[in-house]
């Protein structure tokens, strides 16, 4: 017995050592001065990460990131509610077809791309914050919708029809009896479509072409291109880059978790 | 599907579904199921950049399969999903079994072990690079003490593709482990209790109870990653640009560059026609392996 948990432990040290070490390497090339090539700098400075915030350009894709990702969440949240709630809840013709949610997700959304910016370019949205809020919501919309599906499945309907019973409106019963009891899974699902928005730089740089709506990803693609190999501060760029998705992540984690992995069980 | 009684709801069952679902199928159907059709459509159209199309059969096909590049592409996307699916599935069933069970700090090892899967793709294909630079990275020092050579990794064709698989392996080992974890928890103690009073040794438990049981999540784990690699265009063109030459230059790459580079819609379309088509291979055969894994577990 003793042996196994030495071995389990040096598993476990092992595959941190695997998994953290992209990112420690960020960070101590984030903070070490330039042309620094020892493993372990000789000193650290904060000069990358003071560059970054004297240039315009990197907080100003910051924002841009966020104005991306704030809409989408804003705009798939709702959505994907009243649609999770009418497929957990009642029963109707063509329910079934609901399973082509978790279809959708693995299919090549860069095949759908290329068609889908000739659309963005019709609807007179080509280059704009609109077309990526609207690009990043429907991607992640089936998923968001089967997440929080299951998750109604999984909260008692007993309690909704008592509040129905005792004369709540079937909206009031909904927003002050379900809402609440949903919590965990809406925080699954805006953290899902935060982070996969956030993230994501194939559908900024199809459906974008000027500097003004450009978003991190895409910013930190070009840096390279203009800095050449500054790593020092491209990883400064980097680590600032992940701090929103790892923070919401760290501090949500085990819904976010509870929430991506059960959803293939079902 | 629970069976609803409360008097309420049927009056309610008729309308409200289809109130509630119309915004989000209305979105889904006009962004992503139309796009598709149309986009099988553009794949037969040849489309100048004025915006004018005609009509050319399969030229488009005719053009892209008669082309070593583009055999090329497809060859190197098989390679690609090979070489993840290959690294990360066995290993990370190997450490999904060996970390079940143990985790007395498992939130927190949970939490750690995930982070590669919320990191912005472009940033860790940055850290990459920079981990592969010639002059400080510690992977080319690590390459110099096993090889005695200094290599410039990037710009020679073997080693670019395997900085690539490398990377997508170091994205998806955690995800994979993790689920497969999330497998292994389901099968309950008291199977083991009674295999280990038959007397079967631990090989003998792994074949004969934890592999059967968890052969479904294996299937699952394993269409999920070859979907995400095969479609995956982002992190290669990120951390090589296709280069050197072509030499890591996956379909899905080859897609991205011509529709959104050189603005060749046509041929991005016909791309994405063959990526539709190489996904629905692969998800057919899971899906035949899941049908089977299923009947043998029963």
């Amino acid at each position: 017995m003793k042996a196994k948990d030495t071995i389990s432990w040096i598993g476990f040290f092992l595959i941190s050592i695997f998994v953290l070490f992209p990112l420690f390497w960020g960070i101590r090339t984030s903070l070490s001065p330039r042309y620094e090539s020892s493993f372990i700098p000789s000193r650290l400075t904060l000069e990358h990460y003071q560059s970054l915030f004297t240039r315009p350009a990197f907080l100003f894709y910051f924002r841009n990131s966020l104005i991306v990702t704030l809409g989408a969440v804003g705009f798939t949240l709702p959505l994907a509610l009243s649609g999770g709630y009418a497929l957990a809840r009642f029963n109707f013709p063509g329910k079934r077809f609901g399973i082509l949610l978790l279809i959708f997700p693995l299919l090549p959304a860069i095949a759908i791309l290329v068609p889908l910016v000739s659309y963005m370019y019709k609807l007179g949205v080509y280059d704009s914050f609109i077309a990526l809020i609207l690009t990043n919501s429907v991607f992640n919309m089936p998923f968001a919708l089967w997440m929080l599906r299951n998750f109604i499945l999984n909260t008692p309907v007993e309690i909704e029809e008592a509040a129905l019973l005792d004369g709540c409106s079937r909206i009031g019963a909904l927003c002050r009896i379900a809402l609440p009891l949903m919590l965990p899974g809406m925080i699954a699902v805006i953290l899902f479509v935060f982070i996969t928005t956030w993230n994501n730089y194939l559908y900024a740089s199809a459906l974008t072409s000027s500097l003004s709506v450009r978003v991190l990803p895409q910013g930190l693609l070009s840096f390279i291109g203009t800095w050449g190999m500054y790593w020092e501060g491209l990883c400064a760029a980097g680590m600032l880059t992940l701090i929103p998705p790892l923070v919401l992540f760290l501090v949500f984690q085990k819904w976010f978790i509870a929430g991506l992995f059960s959803q293939w069980s079902r | 599907m629970r069976s609803k009684k409360g008097g309420l709801y049927i009056l309610w069952e008729y309308k409200l579904p289809y109130l509630f679902l119309v915004p989000s199928v209305i979105l889904l159907i006009f962004f992503l199921a139309l796009p598709l059709i149309s986009g099988i459509y553009m794949s037969f159209q040849k489309i100048s950049l004025a915006g004018i199309s005609e009509f050319v059969g399969f030229q488009n096909y005719r053009l892209l399969v008669g082309e070593e590049r583009f055999r090329n592409n497809l060859l190197l996307s098989v390679l690609y999903v090979a070489g993840n699916v290959g690294l990360s599935v066995p290993l990370a069933y190997a450490a999904a079994l060996l970390i079940t069970g143990k985790l007395r700090g498992t939130q927190f090892f949970r939490a750690i072990f995930l982070t590669p899967f919320i990191v912005t793709p472009v940033v860790s294909a940055i850290l990459f690079r920079s981990m592969v630079d010639p002059s400080f990275g510690p992977i080319t020092t690590l390459l110099e003490m096993i090889t005695g050579k200094r290599y410039i990794i990037l710009a020679d064709s073997t080693l670019a593709m395997l900085t690539i698989i490398g990377h997508s392996f170091w994205r998806s080992f955690s995800f994979v482990m993790l689920f497969l974890a999330a497998g292994i928890a389901t099968i309950p103690t008291e199977i083991y209790e009674a295999a280990k009073v038959d007397g079967a040794g631990a090989w003998a438990r792994f074949r004969s109870v934890t592999f059967p049981l968890t052969k479904m999540h294996l299937a699952i784990v394993l269409l999920i990653i070859t979907m995400w690699t095969v479609q995956d265009a982002e992190t290669v063109y990120a951390l090589t640009g296709g280069g050197p030459g072509y030499s890591t230059e996956v379909t899905a790459v080859r897609l991205f560059k011509d529709a959104f580079i050189n603005f060749n819609l046509s041929y991005g379309a016909t791309i994405g026609v063959f990526l539709l088509m190489l996904s629905a291979v692969f998800m057919a055969l899971y899906f035949n392996l899941m049908m089977r894994g299923g009947e043998l577990s029963q």
